[in-house]
C-alpha cells in the first residue's frame, strides 16, 4: 500500500496532529491574552481549555469533510504557528 | 477522498468508532461502576462496613496518627533516582498533610508529604498514606485494595497505565473520538426524531442491532456528549500542559502575584512554630459557612508547611448540597489560629468550570441522579457494543465468502470488551474474597494479587473469545458470546456466595439493616447473573435458528 497524498493517513494526521497544534496555539494565545487583560491565570487556563476542546472537535470533523487537504494543513499548522508565536510574544512583554 | 460530507462522516464514524470503541467500552463501563466506587469499596474491604463518618477531630484523632506516619520502603526506593546522594530512612519535615472525605466514606484516608533533602526537584515531596477508622483512629491494614475507588475508578480515566501517562492519553483520544462519533452519527442519520421510537427486535440481527445502536445513541446523546466533553476538560492540564511548558514563565509570575494577593506563604520561613488547635479553626470555619447558609461538613482539611512559622491550615467544605465542585476554603495561620484568608466567591469562569467538573464527578448528594448516571453509562456501553455487532453483522457473510478474518477478529474483541470485561471484574471480586486475610511472607501485596486476577481473567476471556471465534469466519454466530454469558451467570452469584461465607454479610442480614453498599452490590451481581442467563438463552435460540438461514457451505473451509 503506497501512501500518496490521497491516503486516509494524511487526513487522520491532519485531524489529530493539525487539530491538536491549532488548539494548542489557541489555548496559549487565549491564556496569554486573557491574563494580560487582567483575568486570573487559572481562569484563563480553564476558559480557553473549555473552548479549545470544542475547536478541536470542529477541526477534527472538518479535516475529514474538507475537499482540499492542503487547506486543512495550511489553516491548522499555519494558525498554530501564528497563535503560539503571538502567545510567546505577549509572555515576553509581561515577564 | 470522499464523495460527500455524509460519506466522510460515515467513514470517520465507522473506523474511529471501531478502533477506539474498545477503549470507550472500558471507560463507560467502569465509569458507570465508579458512580458507586465507595460502595464497592465497602464490599471489598469488610473492615470498612459501617456508616459514613464526618471528618474527625484533628487534635484528638488525626494528629497522633500523622505523627506516626513514615513513607514505605517502596516509596523510598522509588524516589531514590530523583535524589542526589543517599535517601534518609526517616523523615521529619512535613511539607503538607491532610485528609479528604465525602458523605459516602466510613473510613478516612490520610496523606502526608515530607521534604526530601537534596531532591533534584526541591518542590518534590515523598508521600505516605494511611486509612483509618475515624471513630477511634485505628489503622486499617494497608494492603487492602479499595477496588472501587482505587482500581475501577482510575481504570475509568487512566486504564491504570501510568507509564508516561499513556493511559490518560488513550482515554483522552477515545473521548475526542466519542465527540466526533456523536456528531458524525447525527449527520449520518437524518431521521433523528424517528429513531427515538424505532426498535424492531423481530427483524434481522443487523437491522435490530442498528435500531438499538441509534436508540441508545440518540436517547442519551446529551449525556454522552456532556461526559466525554467534561472528562476532557477535567484533565485539560494533562492534554494541553501549556501553563507548565510554553507559558511556564507567565505561570510563575502569576503564582507570585497570587501568593502576594492571598497572603498564604509559598515557602517555609525556617523558624519552628507549634500548631494551635485545629479543631478550633474548623469550628470557626463552620461558623462562617453557617452564616452564609451552607451545610457545614468538612470535606478536605490540609496543613501546609507543618511546624513552621509560615505554616497554615486550609479547611474546605464538603459540597454535598450543590453541583459545582466548590470548597469555600478558609485559611488559618497554623501557629495562632487567626484567619489569613477566606476564598472569595468564584467568578464566572470558576463557576463554569466547577459546574462542568462537578456535574461529572458528582460529589453532591442525590441518589436518584446517581442511578441515572449508571443508566447513562450502561446506555453508552449498549450503544458502543451494538456498534461493534452491527459492524460484524454487516460484513461477516461477505468476509466469509472472501476468506477475510476482519469480522472474526472484531467479533472476538467485542466479546472480550463486552462480556469479557464483566467476567474480569467478577474474577477480581472473587479473588478479593478467596485470598487469605494474611498472605505468606514473600508474596506480593494482597491488592496487587487482586489486580493480577483482574488482568489474568480478562486475558483468559480474550483467549477464549479468539479460540471460539471460528464460526464467525463462516458467517455464523460465535459461541463465545453465550459461553461468557454463562460464565457471568455462574461467577456473579459465586461472588455473592463468597461474600456471605467469608464476611457473614448475606443479603437477608444486609437488607434487614438496610446496609445498601453491600446489599446493593450483591443485588446488582444477582441481577447481572439473571440478565446473562436470559442473554445466553436467547443466543442459543438464535444459534439454533441460524444455520437454516445461512448457507453454511460458504467459508466453512476457513473456520
Amino acid at each position: 500500500m503506497r501512501i500518496t497524498g490521497h491516503h486516509p493517513l494524511w487526513r487522520i494526521a491532519a485531524a489529530v496532529l493539525g487539530g491538536y497544534a491549532f488548539t494548542w496555539g489557541f489555548i496559549a494565545l487565549g491564556m496569554a491574552a486573557f491574563f494580560s487583560l487582567g483575568m486570573p491565570f487559572h481562569d484563563a487556563e480553564h476558559l480557553t481549555a473549555i473552548i479549545g476542546f470544542l475547536i478541536y472537535l470542529v477541526l477534527f470533523l472538518w479535516a475529514f469533510a474538507a475537499r482540499s487537504l492542503a487547506r486543512v494543513w495550511a489553516v491548522t499548522a499555519g494558525g498554530a504557528a501564528v497563535m503560539a508565536g503571538a502567545a510567546s510574544l505577549i509572555q515576553h512583554q509581561l515577564t | 477522498m470522499f464523495q460527500s460530507f455524509r460519506l466522510s462522516m460515515a467513514w470517520l464514524h465507522t473506523w474511529f468508532g471501531l478502533t477506539l470503541g474498545f477503549v470507550l467500552m472500558v471507560v463507560f463501563f467502569f465509569g458507570a461502576l465508579s458512580v458507586f466506587d465507595r460502595e464497592i469499596d465497602r464490599w471489598a474491604v469488610p473492615q470498612s462496613r459501617f456508616e459514613p463518618q464526618p471528618m474527625p477531630s484533628f487534635d484528638k484523632i488525626l494528629r497522633p496518627v500523622f505523627e506516626q506516619m513514615q513513607p514505605t520502603q517502596e516509596a523510598i526506593t522509588e524516589m531514590a533516582p530523583r535524589v542526589n546522594g543517599p535517601m534518609p530512612q526517616t523523615y521529619g519535615t512535613v511539607e503538607r498533610m491532610g485528609a479528604y472525605t465525602t458523605h459516602r466514606d466510613p473510613v478516612l484516608e490520610l496523606f502526608i508529604g515530607f521534604d526530601v533533602p537534596n531532591a533534584k526537584d526541591p518542590e518534590e515531596a515523598i508521600w505516605a498514606y494511611r486509612t483509618i477508622d475515624p471513630r477511634n483512629g485505628a489503622s486499617l491494614p494497608d494492603d487492602r485494595l479499595k477496588i472501587g475507588s482505587e482500581f475501577f475508578y482510575p481504570l475509568h480515566y487512566s486504564l491504570n497505565l501510568h507509564w508516561l501517562d499513556i493511559g490518560y492519553w488513550i482515554v483522552g483520544s477515545a473521548a475526542m473520538v466519542m465527540l466526533a462519533a456523536l456528531v458524525s452519527g447525527v449527520v449520518m442519520h437524518r431521521k433523528i426524531f424517528r429513531e427515538f421510537f424505532t426498535f424492531r427486535p423481530a427483524k434481522t440481527a443487523q437491522r435490530s442491532v442498528l435500531d438499538l445502536h441509534n436508540l441508545t445513541g440518540v436517547v442519551a446523546l446529551p449525556f454522552h456528549f456532556f461526559f466525554a466533553f467534561t472528562g476532557l476538560v477535567i484533565f485539560a492540564g494533562i492534554y494541553f500542559p501549556v501553563g507548565h511548558t510554553q507559558l511556564d514563565p507567565l505561570h510563575q509570575v502569576s503564582e507570585q502575584l497570587e501568593a502576594a494577593e492571598t497572603g498564604l506563604p509559598h515557602d517555609r520561613a525556617g523558624v519552628a512554630a507549634p500548631i494551635a488547635s485545629v479543631d478550633a479553626m474548623v469550628t470557626e470555619a463552620q461558623r462562617r459557612w453557617h452564616d452564609k447558609g451552607m451545610a457545614g461538613e468538612v470535606g478536605f482539611l490540609v496543613l501546609q508547611h507543618v511546624g513552621d512559622a509560615n505554616g497554615y491550615v486550609s479547611v474546605y467544605r464538603a459540597g454535598t448540597d450543590r453541583i459545582a465542585l466548590t470548597g469555600e476554603g478558609i485559611h488559618f495561620k497554623a501557629s495562632t489560629g487567626e484567619v489569613l484568608r477566606e476564598d472569595p466567591a468564584p467568578g464566572f469562569v470558576d463557576n463554569l468550570n466547577e459546574f462542568l467538573s462537578g456535574l461529572h464527578l458528582q460529589h453532591f448528594r442525590h441518589w436518584l441522579l446517581r442511578w441515572l448516571y449508571v443508566l447513562g453509562g450502561l446506555a453508552g456501553c449498549a450503544c458502543i457494543a451494538t456498534g461493534f455487532i452491527f459492524f460484524v453483522e454487516k460484513r461477516k457473510r461477505q468476509h466469509a465468502k472472501q476468506g477475510i478474518q476482519g469480522a472474526r477478529l472484531v467479533d472476538a474483541l467485542a466479546v472480550t470488551t463486552v462480556t469479557g470485561m464483566v467476567v474480569a471484574a467478577l474474577g477480581m471480586l472473587i479473588a478479593n474474597k478467596l485470598l487469605p486475610d494474611s498472605l505468606p511472607a514473600g508474596w506480593p501485596p494482597r491488592g496487587d494479587l487482586e489486580q493480577y486476577a483482574f488482568w489474568a481473567t480478562w486475558l483468559l476471556a480474550f483467549i477464549h473469545a479468539l479460540a471460539r471465534s471460528g464460526p464467525v469466519a463462516a458467517g455464523l454466530l460465535s459461541p463465545a458470546w453465550a459461553e461468557q454469558c454463562r460464565a457471568i451467570a455462574v461467577l456473579a452469584p459465586l461472588a455473592v456466595l463468597l461474600n456471605w461465607i467469608i464476611t457473614g454479610d448475606h443479603l437477608l442480614r444486609t437488607l434487614s439493616v438496610l446496609y445498601w453498599p453491600v446489599a446493593g452490590l450483591d443485588l446488582c451481581l444477582l441481577f447481572s447473573a439473571g440478565v446473562a442467563l436470559l442473554a445466553a438463552a436467547k443466543l442459543k435460540r438464535r444459534a439454533l435458528a441460524a444455520p437454516a438461514i445461512n448457507n453454511a457451505k460458504t467459508g466453512a473451509a476457513h473456520a
